[in-house]
């Protein structure tokens, strides 16, 4: 029996120890924010934090988050910082098919937290793990950038 | 809408849904009584099937093959030459064979090892070249046309010529990579299937299903998913998809879920076709181009699927934007015991657009005439013929927009700098590369009139809200926010009360497919007109319908026999430059600024614009140097997006772009096509920086680090 | 049908040092190489053969500490912990940026990227070069073995089963002084597996050079270092002449064998790690970083 925290919720799961921390979220939690892009860890669509952490949880399995703090795009979307980012991926127009965007969202809200004033150089290695194929990215640094300045002193708060 | 201009942009229909991740894709639908399916393959490029022997299947597992095919067995595109499950002969590795249907994963797959099956292997094609030396083999040569000047006239003026110039020139493989990975869903029904997922053509997947389970139009229903990125790959192959889970739910009577891995679909899914162009031009002794043969190889793969049609943009495109003097042009599509091949943004067009703007660039440096000057005097303009006796007959403005761009980019400053830094600097080498390029937007020829016949439909509800019935997919290109802003401007009611829900052909006309960048230029028009109409018999508080049928504007009738006629109603213009910072130590390219000048009639949307400007672009960069698909006794070597290699955040550059206004004057406001426009030039603009950097030429794309080092390493071998 | 599933996971190290010596397992720290290593398809775990112990959580794991002029790296600290401590020297973080990205370094582990032992492990060119040593401790004790002992073979290490990799030790290397050089070759700016990796070590006394070492990734089933080739160089004045130049690229041109793959071809292999090689015997002047 595994236990942890997603979304601030107390959960535990008989699922193997294996089993990736991306399908528990999915098929046991039914929360469909978490895509599956690749399942190698190289697209960044299925991005969660673990303990405040950017991670991709089709790397995890989920013998090794016993008692962690589990996030998804679920359980962040009722917070200012994600309103914030909404309004900016509007703006910007970083939106176009929308699969890698949860993730995005995600990595997006993982760098600002860390550094609330990135150059343009920092927020193309922060999003640096999240494949797009639609936007070339420019219109989501945009975003995250608008993001940065609309919401200045609101992201070191967490 | 009281928009003063159409282009102002408009917060897109589907943006909610999608920033906060609860749009449900296909993978993310569950549906009661809802089983998985797995495809077994194919695991040799050619051969015939002696047996297969399937495992004891527990309870709730069944297999599904041929047998169970309720029509003929093939997948409704245009050649009947492409099985549902191969029952007989396989032609490539990876081809479906049968598929195993059940509750858990888990078992499938381990299903799927057992199942064994004994195979008569037989002699492959492996490469197009190969394809090229046997083309003359029965069932090699998949497609092929020829037109332009007569070759007798040509020989007379190559024997009269200073010189011939030969070139041959290779393109690769280029891989979607659309985010969301190939997912279908057939959801069992007693009276109907409904096919659910991830694609662009509606009644192109309607039109298969109609022909695989030999049922009557109410039978079978196809309503798209939310679709995670396109770019021609669920064009042609969901169709397949859809057989596969429509006969399995027919066959086992429960709802039938497909989805594919990222490396299933990297290695089973269509590509851009692999090309080899050769070019023969006579110059004279200045270096002006007397006359230009140019020959198209396509590696169609092992199923002709759309590739006739690529082959037809790739020749009415292989002499670029230029007037060239007496041009003749032949093309062939060749099978291969490989993956089939399909479409992908540009469908051909990005191949032509690389070899004719490599070769003339090449020219240039005969004639010691600066690339962009050498390519501006043979530019076509207003009036001009088109290669195939058709006629530019729309202003053509890509003077303006080159001169701009070479004033936005100081190019000629550019060129000195980066001249005095090669010289001083001996690792890192700049260059400049310009590329210019068209489209043609819509179907090839008289595709609109005589195959697609597209008819929309809007639905007024009694509360005054609009429902836009139309056939077409938002695969993130955004027409669901396009097409509602041009309706809403013409019935100048509010952006919100116009709605487009996911299309569902019980529901919906076919307005034809979402591809040729078609859907602005055609269906826009269509519904601008259908609510034009609607205006006028507009009448508050009662439901009203209007339906609009394509009307073909008759120009040079085209004839496909003869390669001849207007190929397209209007084209769309491009200028591009690009420069990049090569490391001769590793071959390594720095893309460093990249300008776009693009014409498009009219822009519907500025943002949606810049999105598939940036998008397109990156895509097109990326084909020239970046992403490398190979295949190797008929498998694909990339199995992972790593290894293939799209571009990151961290290789993109800001894009300072600019669109020019042009109105067309059938277009929607004046628009043209766009989305596939923005892909063309990226690859041969940024060939042309590489080659401007190492003052050297190269006869292919993708120029990779490995392709670099190899010439810099022949050059010091030649330089002893 | 779920086959059983055996996974440890202790709160301390010496309980799970004693599991592996009960039992042979699997272990994992961030998981980022094990689970594609054993990936199963879309919606299935990874295949993992033998029971599990997971020790990413482990805090003996994950100090880093000063002892004399070495450094003591935990082999569980992650990527992005290290590039947050202030002991690791600046060439290994440039080393550990280059890995993927942000989230994937927020959860592989040094140790797990030597552990891994693939030829184009990323920070695997530098360690060798700063001649890292490895802390293995089992039931039984501590053994120290150099890297370059440890890792035998692609995805192959002296590791007995009973035995964890505990620490990463860079001897010496907090006394400064020496020029140290890595560049990561790959086919794009992030999220990249290594073409070609290289590094470059160097230690002058004036303009003699007292210390030189050179290793190179991806080039071979494990890293490319050779000391007899190395020592053709002590004593000798930067900048060097071409003479001696040339003779040490074509000492390495000898060794190094790489091969063609998906990735890349063996001609370009090898021409860029002696690109490489040769651009850093070039240098005119060597500034300790």
């Amino acid at each position: 029996m595994i236990k942890f925290t997603l979304n601030g919720r107390k959960v535990e799961t008989d699922a193997p120890a294996t089993a990736r921390l991306l399908d528990l979220i999915r098929e046991e939690h039914l929360l469909i924010g978490t895509k599956e892009g690749c399942g190698e860890g190289e697209c960044g669509a299925c991005s969660v934090f673990v303990n405040n952490l950017l991670q991709n949880s089709c790397l995890i399995p989920i013998g090794s988050i016993e008692g962690a703090d589990i996030v998804t795009i679920e359980g962040i979307m009722e917070t200012e910082q994600f309103k914030i980012l909404d309004e900016s991926y509007s703006i910007a127009g970083g939106v176009q098919c929308g699969y890698c965007i949860p993730g995005m969202v995600m990595a997006s809200a993982a760098l600002l937290t860390k550094n609330p004033n990135p150059s343009e150089a920092e927020i193309r290695e922060g999003i640096s793990g999240n494949l797009c194929r639609c936007t070339g990215y420019n219109m989501i640094v945009d975003a995250i950038s608008k993001a940065a300045k609309k919401g200045d002193g609101l992201w070191q708060r967490k | 809408m009281d928009l003063k201009d159409i282009s102002t942009s408009v917060p897109r229909k589907d943006h909610k849904g999608k920033v906060s991740g609860q749009l449900a894709y296909i993978s993310d639908v569950k549906v009661e009584n809802m089983v998985y399916g797995v495809l077994y393959r194919s695991p040799i490029a050619y051969g015939k099937i002696i047996s297969i022997q399937l495992p004891n299947l527990p309870e709730g597992y069944e297999a599904v093959g041929a047998e169970d095919i309720p029509g003929p067995n093939y997948v409704k595109i245009i050649k009947e030459d492409q099985p549902i499950f191969a029952n007989d002969w396989v032609n490539y590795i990876g081809e479906p064979i049968l598929m195993l249907v059940g509750g858990d994963l888990n078992i499938l797959y381990s299903l799927l090892d057992e199942v064994k099956i004994e195979l008569e292997e037989h002699q492959a094609i492996y490469t197009l070249d190969k394809a090229i030396k046997q083309k003359s083999v029965p069932g090699v040569n998949m497609a092929s046309y020829e037109f332009g000047e007569s070759l007798e006239i040509i020989s007379a003026i190559e024997l009269k010529a200073h010189q011939i110039i030969e070139e041959e020139y290779d393109t690769g493989y280029q891989e979607h990579v659309y985010l969301e990975p190939q997912g279908m869903l057939a959801i069992y029904k007693e009276d109907e299937i409904v096919v659910q997922g991830s694609m662009q053509c509606l009644y192109y997947i309607k039109n298969a299903l109609l022909s695989a389970l030999a049922c009557g139009d109410d039978d079978v229903r196809v309503v798209q998913s939310p679709t995670g990125g396109g770019f021609g790959g669920k064009e042609d192959y969901p169709s397949m998809m859809a057989c596969h889970v429509a006969v399995a739910a027919k066959a086992v009577k429960k709802s039938v879920m497909l989805v594919f891995d990222r490396s299933e679909d990297m290695v089973v899914t269509t590509k851009r076709h692999p090309a080899k162009l050769k070019y023969r031009t006579a110059i004279d002794k200045d270096g002006n181009i007397l006359s230009m043969c140019v020959e198209i190889f396509l590696d169609g793969g092992a199923n002709v699927g759309l590739s006739s049609v690529v082959l037809q943009r790739a020749l009415i495109n292989s002499a670029g934007v230029y007037k060239i003097p007496h041009f003749h042009s032949k093309g062939y599509v060749l099978k291969t015991n490989t993956v089939p091949n399909g479409a992908f943004r540009g469908f051909g067009a990005p191949q032509s657009f690389a070899g004719i703007e490599s070769h003339i660039g090449h020219l240039s440096k005969l004639a010691n005439i600066d690339p962009i000057e050498y390519k501006r005097k043979y530019l076509v303009k207003q009036g001009d013929p088109t290669i195939t006796k058709g006629n530019f007959r729309d202003p053509i403005l890509m003077e303006e927009m080159i001169e701009d761009l070479l004033n936005a980019s100081d190019y000629k400053k550019k060129k000195v700098e980066f001249q005095t830094f090669n010289q001083q600097n001996q690792r890192y080498k700049k260059g400049i590369g310009t590329s210019l390029f068209l489209h043609g937007c819509g179907f090839t020829g008289s595709g609109e009139r005589d195959h697609i016949k597209a008819t929309v439909k809007l639905v007024k509800s009694k509360d005054g809200k609009v429902i836009l019935k139309i056939s077409n997919s938002d695969m993130g290109q955004g027409i669901y926010t396009t097409l509602s802003k041009i309706v809403a401007k013409e019935l100048d009611i509010l952006y919100e009360k116009v709605l487009y829900p996911d299309p569902d052909t019980k529901e919906v006309p076919d307005s034809g497919p979402t591809v040729a960048s078609r859907t602005t230029m055609i269906v826009g028009k269509l519904l601008q007109r259908a609510a034009k109409k609607l205006k006028d018999q507009w009448q508050s508080g009662v439901e009203q319908e209007v339906v609009e049928h394509y009307v073909h504007r008759e120009m040079i009738p085209w004839d496909e026999k003869t390669f001849t006629g207007d190929a397209y109603p209007a084209y769309s213009w491009g200028v591009n430059i690009v420069e990049v910072e090569v490391d001769t130590l590793t071959g390594n390219l720095k893309l460093e600024k990249v300008y776009a000048n693009y014409e498009v009639g009219k822009v519907i949307d500025d943002r949606v614009m810049k999105g598939q400007i940036d998008g397109g672009l990156a895509q097109g960069l990326a084909y020239g140097y970046l992403e490398k698909m190979t295949s190797r006794e008929g498998k694909i070597q990339q199995k992972s997006i790593s290894d293939y290699g799209p571009p990151t955040s961290l290789d993109v550059v800001t894009i300072q772009s600019k669109v020019f206004d042009n109105p067309y004057a059938d277009g929607p406001y004046g628009a043209k096509g766009a989305g596939e426009l923005t892909l063309i030039g990226g690859a041969p603009a940024v060939q042309a920086a590489i080659e401007d950097a190492l003052q050297t030429s190269f006869q292919q794309i993708p120029i990779t680090p490995e392709v670099i080092i190899e010439s810099l390493w022949m050059r010091e071998g030649e330089e002893g | 049908m779920a086959e059983k599933i055996i996974a440890y996971r202790f709160d301390r190290l010496d309980q799970t040092l004693s599991q592996l010596n009960n039992e042979n397992c699997v272990i994992i720290a961030g998981g980022t190489d094990v689970m594609v290593l054993h990936k199963s398809r879309r919606g299935v775990p990874p295949k993992i053969p033998k029971p599990i112990v997971f020790i990413d959580h482990l805090s003996e794991l994950k100090r880093v500490y000063q002892n004399d002029k070495d450094l003591h790296i935990g082999a569980c600290c992650t990527y992005s912990e290290l590039l947050e401590d202030p002991f690791i020297p600046s060439p290994l973080k440039d080393a550990i940026k280059t890995i993927a990205a942000p989230a994937i370094r927020n959860r592989g582990t040094l140790g797990g990227n030597i552990c891994n032992a693939s030829p184009a492990g990323d920070t695997l060119p530098l360690l060798y070069i700063y001649n890292a040593k490895l802390l293995l401790r089992s039931v039984k004790g501590d053994r120290i073995v150099a890297i370059s002992d440890f890792i035998q073979g692609p995805r192959r290490v002296q590791r007995d089963h009973n035995e964890i990799l505990a620490e990463i030790i860079l001897p010496s290397i907090l006394e400064g002084g020496s020029h140290v050089v890595f560049e990561k070759v790959g086919n794009r700016n992030a999220d990249a597996i290594a073409k070609v990796g290289f590094a470059g070590y160097i230690r002058l006394n004036g303009a003699r050079i007292d210390d030189v070492r050179f290793a190179f990734g991806a080039v071979g089933p494990t890293m490319v270092r050779s000391m007899d080739i190395e020592k053709k160089l002590l004593g000798k004045t930067v900048p060097l002449a071409a003479a001696d130049i040339a003779q040490i690229v074509a000492a390495f041109d000898k060794i190094i064998k790489p091969i063609d793959d998906q990735r890349s071809t063996a001609l370009y292999r090898k021409t860029v790690a002696l690109n490489l090689l040769r651009y850093f015997l070039s240098m005119k002047q060597y500034q300790p970083n």
